[in-house]
């Protein structure tokens, strides 16, 4: 356990000697990252500001929806992302043997390849997000609240990093999967509001098989203190299945994996 | 403690691969979404081996004839689809991570080397992944810096070295954990003549100096001739020759060549006496002879005092391997 | 001149085979434009007791449905096209080429259009069944719509000639592009419907040429705007249109001059 740890330090640290290579894409990234996140804003100004509350949420609790999804949208552009692509780059090239060959666990190896360091910047702003959002309202979570959103954040974490995973072992069959990861932030971006915003099949969906809702909603609903205990828990156990599942498929498609011939 | 005693066993070796195939076209494009035909190609069939600790063997053998499938399956990136197989004890497939640090891969056309950072960051790395101690780290670096002659290359970012260069740092990197089996595909692949001396030199020193098992695949002969007392030839995926390479060239080409200058046009008719002139020009002649009458055809030809230089030379390996594959095609028609 | 616009439709025909056997990749990337439905999800909650603006629900759907379709008629990739080509130096085998370059990249990006018109149509029928829109009837307004999907695709082609020859000049001008994406999303009416921003807003977006590649096909394929609006837009349209074109050819010029000089 030690040793992974140790591992990990490193794939981190040559992620950012990595974005030290390239340090004006390093800044200019970071920009970039802070405006898409306020043009993130805009819309939700525009519609909610200063109105009535819709589908049950007012502007200033939507924004602890965004502050939430900022953050996640940090960890799957700056963590779970840059090893997707890098993993179907390598079996594009062929070069995954070498990361097979290795005495290390394959998935462990493969999706601390690459992180992207300036995206700390979204965690950041999504953090901003929640302090303005509860200053605006006035009033501060509860300890409870806090405790049980950062919970259900390491869930939210755990449940994009399974999909991630099962999505790479899609890649062992189809190696022609560049788009991917832009299919993934574009599903992702659908957890902006609150999930009761969209209605009938739409938001089943968003909570059960693609379960974004719970990714966003749910830790901002605990946040504000208005989660039902049983579907935090429900949440949480899924998410748990959905990890195992994740684990299993991959072990299954590095199984079944043949590189590329020569 | 040592006991890689065992060494590399192959029995019955078959792997299979399943290929879609479709033709071109509209239709069948449209067809292929909803039904798929799958075709079965065997890439190796029936193949067995045995290679004892330290040896160094050569895998010869066209394109496709199945060196690098054999390859990835003794290093358990493959499964077989039939048969057995061991190295130093383990069975490849497994992965055990024990197998895993006792092993290397290096493939010439591809590298493990991280492209935008330098290859001492590569090193690192290894070092974390393989659990090397720092001073055994430090001391191996430093006798493969002194074998490979690295020096400052490796602090400069890969994608800024020379092919001959990344390709001794991908060496190093590869030979950091100390392996006792080396699994190297086509390592001298596009680099310059001596480049490819120097890492066959370097190959044939390390397989000196530690004992690792090395097998090796290429398709430079002069890379196999150089290093490998041992050979393996593989066509169409089944095992056609194993044994010295000396011995497969007497039993293939049992010739040798006789280049010959002379201070003037050679006598044509003269030289055919002894045996087939495959070269007669200017001041230059070449002539095969078979091994048992080289003696007498040599002698004979020392007497002409027109004679300026006579070498023997062996037939180009080249030569030799297509006979062995022309042959092996008329066995199976 | 005359020997490109001979070659033209056989460009277009093998652009259009190149288009098909990427259909899959296509796909994906329509896929990946959730964006208007992440909107409409929002403004649809909105309005869903009382409109806003001008806008009820359905227009909402019509809006950004026509959105979506608009922007797949008049899209282009060029920008990623060019900045890869100059950074692997690929480039250099095009420019060895006796058709100009830009040229053969209109012609490939033309040449797609009936798959994505395809690829478009259900969505186009959905936003239709929608109710919500009063799609052009006369002929005058169906040109005036064709006339600003091609205008839009004009200016949208150009610009991104300019920030890809600007990778002539800089390490990699992909950055500059995601500013234009940014202002864009905001200016375009891609985000939100320019009519619900505040006045100051609006003005601004009128004047700049992003409303002009997205905005404005939108507001005349589903009936929002007036005739003196649809000629004011055309003009300002082709206004952009022709400087974009100028600028574009001129620093691409200048950019290929250095690009031989510096080699690829």
């Amino acid at each position: 356990m030690r040793r992974y740890l140790r591992l990990l330090a490193l794939q981190l640290r040559m992620s950012v000697a990595l974005g030290a290579q390239y340090r004006w894409d390093f800044l200019t990234q970071g920009a970039l990252s802070m405006v898409w996140t306020v043009l993130g804003l805009v819309p939700l100004y525009v519609a909610l500001h200063g109105r009535p509350a819709v589908a049950g949420w007012t502007y200033e609790q939507a924004l602890v929806v965004v502050g939430w999804f900022t953050v996640l949208k940090g960890v799957l552009d700056g963590a779970v992302n840059p090893s997707l692509i890098l993993v179907v780059e390598h079996i594009r090239k062929g070069t995954l043997d070498f990361v097979l060959m290795k005495p290390a666990d394959a998935q462990f190896l493969v999706s601390t390849a690459r992180f992207e360091p300036w995206r700390a910047i979204d965690l950041v702003a999504g953090v901003a997000i929640l302090v303005w959002a509860f200053r605006l309202m006035g009033s501060l979570p509860s300890a409870g609240g806090m405790a049980l959103s950062v919970a259900l954040l390491t869930v939210a974490i755990a449940v994009l990093y399974s999909t991630w995973i099962v999505v790479v072992a899609a890649a062992f069959w189809v190696v022609r999967l560049d788009n991917l990861s832009y299919l993934m932030s574009s599903l992702f971006d659908f957890g902006r509001w609150p999930v009761s915003i969209f209605r009938g099949a739409v938001r089943l969906f968003f909570t059960f098989v693609v379960p974004i809702a719970l990714m966003t909603t749910y830790p901002a609903e605990a946040l504000l203190g208005r989660l039902a205990p049983t579907t935090a828990w429900l949440g949480m156990a899924g998410a748990l299945v959905f990890a195992l599942g994740g684990r299993f498929i991959f072990t299954q498609a590095i199984g079944r994996y043949t590189s590329a011939s020569s | 403690m040592n006991d890689r005693g065992q060494g590399i066993d192959v029995a019955g070796l078959q792997k299979d691969y399943r290929v879609h195939r479709r033709t071109s076209g509209l239709a069948s494009t449209l067809r292929s979404v909803f039904r798929r035909t799958y075709e079965t190609v065997t890439a190796v069939r029936d193949l067995s081996f045995h290679i004892e600790p330290g040896e160094r063997v050569g895998f010869l053998g066209p394109n496709g004839a199945g060196k690098t499938t054999t390859l990835k399956t003794l290093s358990g990136l493959l499964h077989p689809t039939a048969g057995r197989v061991s190295v130093a004890g383990h069975e490849p497939r497994l992965r055990e991570h024990r197998f895993l640090k006792r092993i290397t891969l290096v493939m010439g056309q591809k590298q493990q080397l991280l492209w935008d950072l330098p290859p001492v960051d590569t090193f690192s790395q290894n070092r974390a992944i393989y659990d090397i101690a720092r001073p055994a780290f430090d001391a191996t670096l430093k006798e493969l810096d002194d074998l490979l002659g690295i020096g400052a290359i490796a602090e400069k970012p890969t994608r800024q070295l020379s092919l001959g260069e990344r390709m001794k740092c991908e060496l190093a990197a590869a030979l950091l954990h100390r392996p006792d089996v080396l699994f190297l595909d086509e390592p001298t692949i596009g680099l310059d003549v001596s480049m490819q001396l120097a890492v066959r030199d370097f190959i044939r020193a390390y397989n000196e100096r530690t004992g690792a098992t090395t097998l090796l695949t290429s398709h430079y002969m002069d890379d196999v001739a150089a290093l490998c007392p041992r050979v393996i030839v593989i066509d169409k995926g089944r095992l056609r020759y194993d044994g010295s390479l000396s011995k497969l060239v007497e039993k293939i080409r049992p010739d040798k060549s006789i280049v010959l200058r002379y201070a003037h046009r050679p006598d044509r008719a003269a030289l055919e006496r002894l045996g087939t002139v495959t070269e007669c020009e200017e001041a230059k002649a070449v002539v095969r002879v078979a091994r048992p009458d080289l003696r007498e055809a040599v002698a004979h030809l020392l007497l002409d005092p027109a004679l300026s230089d006579l070498t023997i030379e062996d037939p180009p390996l080249e030569e030799v391997l297509r006979d062995l594959f022309a042959q092996s095609a008329t066995e199976s028609t | 001149m005359k020997a490109a616009l001979s070659a033209y439709p056989t460009l277009l025909r093998i652009g259009f085979a190149a288009a098909v056997a990427y259909r899959t990749e296509m796909l994906v990337w329509m896929l990946t434009m959730t964006m208007p439905f992440v909107s409409l999800a929002l403004w649809s909650a909105v309005s869903a007791t009382a409109p806003v603006g001008r806008f009820d629900q359905k227009s909402f759907v019509a809006y950004f449905l026509a959105t979506i379709v608009v922007r797949q008629l008049s899209g282009s990739w060029v920008v990623w096209e060019i900045i890869q080509e100059i950074k692997s130096g690929t480039l250099s085998s095009r420019l060895l080429k006796p058709i100009h370059p830009l040229i053969a990249y209109s012609a490939d990006n033309l040449a797609a259009t009936p798959l994505r018109v395809l690829f478009a149509l259900p969505l186009a029928l959905i936003g239709l069944a929608s109710g919500g829109a009063v799609l052009p009837h006369e002929p005058r307004t169906i040109a005036a719509f064709l006339l600003s999907l091609f205008g839009a695709w004009v200016i949208t082609f150009f610009v991104m000639v300019i920030v890809g020859s600007l990778s002539f000049f800089m390490e990699s001008s992909m950055s500059v592009f995601d500013i234009w994406l940014a202002l864009f999303m905001l200016l375009s009416g891609y985000l939100v419907p320019l009519e619900l921003f505040p006045s100051w807003v609006r003005s601004l977006a009128e004047a700049l040429p992003f409303r002009y590649t997205l905005g404005f096909p939108v507001e005349v394929l589903i009936g929002m705007s007036d005739d003196a609006a649809i000629v004011r837009g055309l003009a300002i349209q082709f206004a952009y249109g022709i400087g974009a074109a100028i600028v574009a050819l001129a620093l691409w010029r200048a950019g290929v001059r250095r690009f031989g000089a510096f080699g690829g």
